[in-house]
């Protein structure tokens, strides 16, 4: 059996928790998240004939008060980048984010996620903006459920294909 | 290579060639002269070796290398403990001494744990059976009482991979109350974290107990994973032991896996044996609830019962002795009767002292009050009171008895009051209505009957009709003289009177008579 960790990281409201919600089905209350400052879920998926268990951390939201807790991050194998569409900001934060993630854990897969796509009429957040980056990005709707297995799972592929790579002979 | 023939040639004809060699070889003749001469000289190779020892280490940090380099470690470790142990007791003493120090904290903690549990069993049922089966199996208390007191049982046990927080292994009973372990794990990690980040702790200081109502839990910690379980109940000290040791067991078996492990836990399967084998405890945990309120009912309800009855009999001892008490006053009270004397003796109520005959009987009074009679003795000396209805009593009394004696008398066939005994007639008349008097007095009512009688001469018919006539007569004679009519009864003959069996005339003399008998005075 295959697990990995994966962390949900990104501005405070940009969906987090919702696109989790979408995924799975919790046994633990969200309350934890304001409390402990993370919320853990599970979601067993199987990718190209291979299973793979995701443990997701849920992690609380930065926002000018709180900070990420690094802590929480340690032992990722992964981590996913939520973005706001609708706010520029959120993607900066992300991209903030993903360079004090990669200085903590050093370079680990991730994907970008720019949420809210049921209001993309609204979105600040330009195409050419999040291409520059360079990263895998998926378009989610945690409201409308568009994008959401389609996200997790290709992370959960990429994860997988990580995985097949350190396990080679050789390295 | 010069060869022997070379060697004979002449030098002028090997010059040219000379000079060509040195033309094309020469750089790497000096290279190849000065790589030579290291490799001959051991200082200046080990210089070279040392200059890229970290840097080959660390590209080769595999299982091979650490494999190879163990029984060199080894035997260096050997020889510098031999030669100079101290150097290594400095080295180790920041580990051991607080390992040490914490290993000993660990063990009072057990020991105060173990005794204030004996304490709590000291008194109960349960510790004397304890003391009969110490007895019946010649095994020594205190271990009958580690055998028996420490009711606990762990559910389920997590293998955590430390940095992570992925779980590794899980095992639990089959009673237990599984939600999903690997969450749980998950959860447990991110707690850790927490407390870590809240307060400020030492570096290697670490979450080891975790408890809400009767579930707790026991946390050990190894350098790669967390072994972790639910107990119910409460778990001896010993049991963060076992823990530990099976933790360290499997941080040794698996020391590889778990340093390079990328989330593949199918390699853990093999340690579910010894997980399970952490599933250990003794007895049931709701027993021990249930018998802990039993032998607190024991403890503090035995002797709350002892102190409410021991309330109770004496409430109920002061109320009889009240009652006692109050019926001794009453007795005082009493007119006719002088109480000198009361006293308890064992458990028998003495009272004595002076009493009129006329006065209430304490007996009667005792059973009016509801008091046993078999708890008193009564002692009383008669005496004569002087209370004025006493008197008046005793006067009535005279009175009745005086009344009672007189008689008239009749010749033989007669019924006519004699001449000679008229003169009594006042006389029995200012008797009676003294007595009606004094009788009233008192608040009686009397009634008094006049007896006719007759001697045993003559015919039954006849003496008959003498006795009615002469009862008549005299009663007659008495309403002449102001005695009420209705206190007076002539009574035909006296019927409660023996038959008059007088042979003599002067006998049969008393036998031909009036008298008279009071009825409502004792």
């Amino acid at each position: 059996m295959l697990k990995k960790k994966i962390c949900m990281v990104g501005q405070f409201g940009v969906g987090k928790t919702s696109l989790v919600r979408r995924f799975v089905d919790s046994i633990f209350d969200e309350r934890y998240l304001t409390t402990i400052g993370v919320k853990i879920d599970r979601k067993d998926v199987s990718v190209d004939g291979k299973s793979l268990t995701l443990m997701l951390w849920d992690l609380a939201g930065e926002d000018d008060l709180a900070q990420l807790n690094v802590s929480h991050l340690r032992g990722a194998s992964g981590y996913i980048l939520v973005a706001d569409g609708c706010r520029a900001s959120t993607l900066e934060k992300a991209a903030e984010l993903q360079q004090r993630i990669t200085q903590t854990l050093g370079p680990i897969p991730f994907v970008l996620v720019v949420n809210k796509a049921d209001l993309r009429d609204q979105w600040e957040v330009q195409s050419s903006q999040v291409a520059q980056y360079g990263w895998p990005t998926f378009e989610t709707s945690a409201k409308a459920g568009s994008g959401v297995e389609e996200m997790f799972l290709g992370l959960a592929a990429i994860l997988i294909r990580s995985h097949a790579a350190s396990e080679a002979p050789g390295q | 290579m010069p060869t022997d023939g070379a060697a004979k040639r002449p030098a002028a004809d090997d010059q040219p060639l000379a000079e060509l060699r040195a033309i094309l070889l020469g750089p790497d003749r000096a290279a190849w002269e000065s790589m030579r001469q290291r490799l001959d000289n051991p200082s200046r190779r080990a210089e070279d070796v040392a200059s890229v020892l970290a840097e080959a280490v660390r590209l080769r940090s595999d299982a091979k290398l650490r494999r190879a380099l163990q029984p060199l470690l080894e035997e260096a470790l050997q020889l510098s403990v031999q030669s100079n142990p101290r150097m290594l007791a400095d080295a180790l003493f920041p580990i051991f001494g607080k390992a040490i120090r914490k290993a000993i904290t660990a063990e009072l903690d057990g020991m105060l744990q173990s005794l204030s549990h004996t304490l709590e069993q000291r008194f109960s049922w349960r510790s004397l059976r304890w003391r009969w089966e110490s007895i019946r199996t010649g095994k020594p208390y205190a271990e009958i009482v580690l055998l028996r007191s420490l009711l606990y049982r762990v559910e389920q046990v997590f293998l955590i991979h430390r940095k992570t927080g992925l779980l590794l292994q899980h095992a639990a009973t089959d009673a237990a109350e599984t939600k999903d372990p690997e969450m749980v794990s998950g959860m447990l990690t991110a707690i850790q974290d927490f407390v870590r980040d809240s307060v400020s702790v030492a570096e290697g200081e670490n979450l080891e107990t975790v408890r809400m109502g009767d579930i707790g839990m026991v946390l050990t910690y190894g350098p790669d994973a967390i072994l972790s379980g639910f107990v119910r109940g409460v778990a001896p000290r010993n049991l963060s032991r076992v823990f530990q040791d099976t933790l360290d067991t499997i941080e040794r078996e698996k020391a590889e896996a778990l340093h390079s492990f990328t989330g593949e836990t199918s390699e853990f399967d093999s340690c579910r044996p010894r997980l399970e084998a952490c599933l250990a405890g003794q007895g049931k945990p709701g027993e021990r609830k249930a018998t802990s309120r039993m032998a607190g009912a024991l403890l503090f309800g035995l002797p709350a019962l002892v102190i409410i009855a021991l309330a109770g009999w004496w409430i109920y001892s002061a109320a009889v002795e009240r009652r006692w008490s109050n019926f001794a006053h009453r007795l005082s009270s009493e007119p006719g009767i002088v109480l000198t004397s009361f006293e308890k003796r064992g458990g028998t109520h003495y009272l004595a002292g002076l009493r009129d005959p006329l006065a209430a009987d304490p007996a009667a009074l005792l059973y009016a009050e509801g008091l046993p009679s078999d708890k008193v003795t009564f002692h009383f000396e008669e005496y004569h009171s002087l209370q004025p209805s006493f008197a008046a009593q005793r006067r009535l009394v005279e009175l009745k008895e005086e009344l009672q004696r007189r008689a008239f008398r009749f010749p033989t066939g007669s019924s006519a009051i004699p001449p000679e005994q008229r003169f009594l007639l006042d006389d029995v008349a200012a008797q009676i209505l003294s007595l009606i008097k004094a009788a009233s007095a008192l608040g009686r009512t009397i009634q008094i009957e006049v007896r006719g009688n007759h001697d045993p001469a003559g015919t039954e018919q006849l003496n008959s009709m003498l006795a009615r006539s002469r009862a008549q007569n005299v009663e007659a004679a008495l309403i002449s003289l102001g005695v009420p009519a209705a206190r007076l009864a002539a009574v035909p003959e006296d019927k409660e009177r023996e038959t008059c069996a007088a042979v003599k005339e002067e006998e049969r003399l008393f036998c031909r008579s009036a008298s008279f008998r009071v009825i409502g005075v004792p």
